[in-house]
């Protein structure tokens, strides 16, 4: 009896890894105090944060750049938060990260209807325009590129942090 | 003050009765459903006015105020003839549920000709792309049915942003921002920048329109227009255009006559470098005097924020621009209108909690201005405010998802 159960709870157990591993990735609904916990789970890594959507013809261009900047750099955690309010159309999201190499990242959706506080709690200055890159430090150092960035400057950030001894 | 809620509203505690009931037998799908309704900009997900995202305003010449809104997919229209405190029955433009351009600067427009005649644009997402479509479609029975959908151009390359105005001589013009010579520029190996503004009008009440023209090529591809009209047959646009480096300031253009664009003369020299969507359009507007008024946003070297400038020789030159709102309060959206009693400015200012919409006038054709004052205010998403005039006063028109539509009379500045 006793070795039925532990079997038993051995075989869920397994069910369930099982079901982990294999479960689909999905978007994380950024909401009021999303980019705090961003920031919280990431203090201390060398952190990409980069902001887009779906009809921005730019993004369509850099994402893809990402990509391989993302594959090139493990020691960089890359984040991506689409800053468009995409109605019912997850799918597109998802399509254009998958295509661009960045679904594997860490990607968030804007989901509160009220953007303008959702972009206030990131920067108060910031109107929404994208692309729109946030580079944070081991330090916590937060350095903004509007509009596409340089992979030659992403380069060169990277290389500084990941000289730096953890 | 007047804020009118329409009879969505009724429909909305109706709802919400049957959905205590609803969530009573159905806990499971419910977070589901609050999480969308709290993720969208719109109030509820049906056609009436109290779920609209986007609502256009216009008074026609007989003095009735019209609405076009987008909401649940649907472009809808309805009047009121008592300034805004009761509507008609809406009456939905569209047949079937589209995906409606649901970008910041995107909004149904609306003119009425002096026949009554309605004439309406609005772009859609055609394909999993995004690339845009602009349809049109007119009402000559008085907006109680409209004619079916027609493309404003021929063209399947991407078009967005379109822009509407009754000329003074009758005609309908139009403006938008079309991605068709992207084609042929790649073809040729040559990088193709943002989008070409083109344009066409209408001498049959927005039923059918000229052929498209460009006006000018390589203009940043994601913020609305400004279009008004110096004289009968000389539209005046505004844009966000691509200057040389990659500079996304702002540029205004005369036309000679509908079908003749003017030389393309900077409005200011922000020095916004950005390979970016700003998602923040410029407004125009024209006073009796020929005086051009341009309010825009920029996050340039040069200036950052909000700013107005005038210009008294057609935009040949302009005046140092000034800045507008409070530059700790993140001041969005600026609509500028020449009223009867003189121009008027709003735009939005957001604290962190509250967002409110923010007035000022000028008696002396924008010489100077009164200072701003706080005209209205919510907790929640909102729409751009706009500005409309019946010819004898001027009201801010605002669609929130809190506290649904108001058409507000606002004071001279006096």
């Amino acid at each position: 009896m006793t070795r039925h159960l532990l079997a038993g709870v051995f075989l869920v157990g397994l069910l369930l890894s099982a079901t982990a591993s294999e479960a689909p990735q999905q978007m994380k609904p950024f909401v009021r105090g999303s980019w705090q916990d961003v920031l919280r789970s990431h203090a201390g890594r060398p952190t990409l944060v980069h902001f887009w959507g779906v009809t921005c013809g730019p993004c369509k261009v850099e994402l893809p750049l990402l990509g391989k900047f993302m594959t090139d750099h493990a020691g960089i955690d890359v984040v991506t938060i689409s800053a468009d309010l995409v109605p019912d159309l997850p799918g597109a999201t998802r399509s254009m990260l998958e295509k661009a190499g960045l679904w594997p990242a860490e990607n968030w959706t804007f989901s509160d209807g009220f953007v303008e506080r959702l972009r206030f709690e990131i920067d108060p200055a910031w109107q929404g325009d994208i692309p729109r890159t946030i580079l944070i430090s081991r330090d916590g150092t937060m350095t903004t590129i509007e509009g596409s960035a340089e992979m030659k400057e992403l380069e060169k950030w990277s290389d500084q942090q990941l000289a730096v001894k953890r | 003050m007047i804020d009118r809620l329409n009879r969505g509203n009724k429909a909305m505690l109706r709802t919400g009765l049957l959905g205590t009931i609803a969530f009573a037998l159905s806990l499971t799908a419910a977070p589901a459903q609050m999480n969308h309704q709290h993720a969208s900009e719109a109030a509820c997900d049906e056609s009436v006015l109290r779920c609209a995202s986007k609502v256009t305003p216009t008074f026609a010449p007989d003095g009735t105020l019209w609405l076009a809104w987008m909401a649940g997919g649907q472009v809808s229209v309805a009047s009121s003839k008592d300034g805004g405190h009761s509507f008609s029955a809406p009456v939905q433009a569209t047949k079937e549920h589209l995906n409606l351009d649901w970008g910041p600067d995107a909004r149904p427009k609306i003119v009425v000709d002096r026949k009554g005649g309605i004439a309406l644009a609005f772009s859609v997402f055609r394909d999993k792309a995004f690339n845009g479509q602009v349809l049109t479609t007119r009402s000559t029975d008085g907006g109680k049915s409209f004619d079916a959908l027609r493309p404003i151009t021929s063209s399947n390359e991407s078009q967005r942003f379109e822009a509407l105005g009754l000329d003074p001589d009758g005609s309908v013009f139009a403006a938008w921002l079309d991605k068709r010579n992207r084609v042929p520029a790649e073809q040729s190996g040559q990088k193709y920048d943002g989008a070409g503004l083109f344009f066409a009008s209408s001498k049959d009440g927005g039923a059918t329109y000229s052929e498209a023209r460009l006006a000018s090529d390589n203009t940043c591809e994601c913020c609305r227009l400004g279009l008004a009209f110096a004289a009968p047959g000389h539209p005046v646009v505004v844009f966000r255009n691509i200057f040389d480096g990659g500079v996304r300031d702002h540029a205004i253009v005369t036309f000679a006559d509908p079908a003749t664009p003017g030389e393309v003369r900077r409005v200011s020299k922000d020095d916004w470098q950005i390979a970016a969507c700003p998602h923040h359009g410029p407004s125009l507007a024209i006073s009796a005097t020929g005086t051009y008024h341009v309010t825009w946003y920029t996050n340039g070297k040069a200036r950052k924020g909000l700013f107005y400038d005038r210009s008294q020789d057609e935009g040949r030159t302009f005046s140092d621009p000034i800045p507008v709102g409070r530059a700790d309060r993140n001041p969005t959206r600026p609509y500028i209108l020449a009223g009867p009693r003189g121009m008027t400015m709003v735009w939005k200012e957001f604290d962190g909690e509250k967002t409110t919409v923010n007035l000022m006038t000028s008696r002396d054709d924008g010489q100077s201005w009164s200072k701003p004052t706080a005209v209205a205010a919510t907790t929640d998403t909102s729409d751009h405010p706009l500005l409309v005039s019946d010819g004898q006063n001027t009201f801010l028109s605002w669609m929130t998802k809190a506290d649904g539509y108001r058409i507000q009379p606002i004071g001279d500045g006096s």
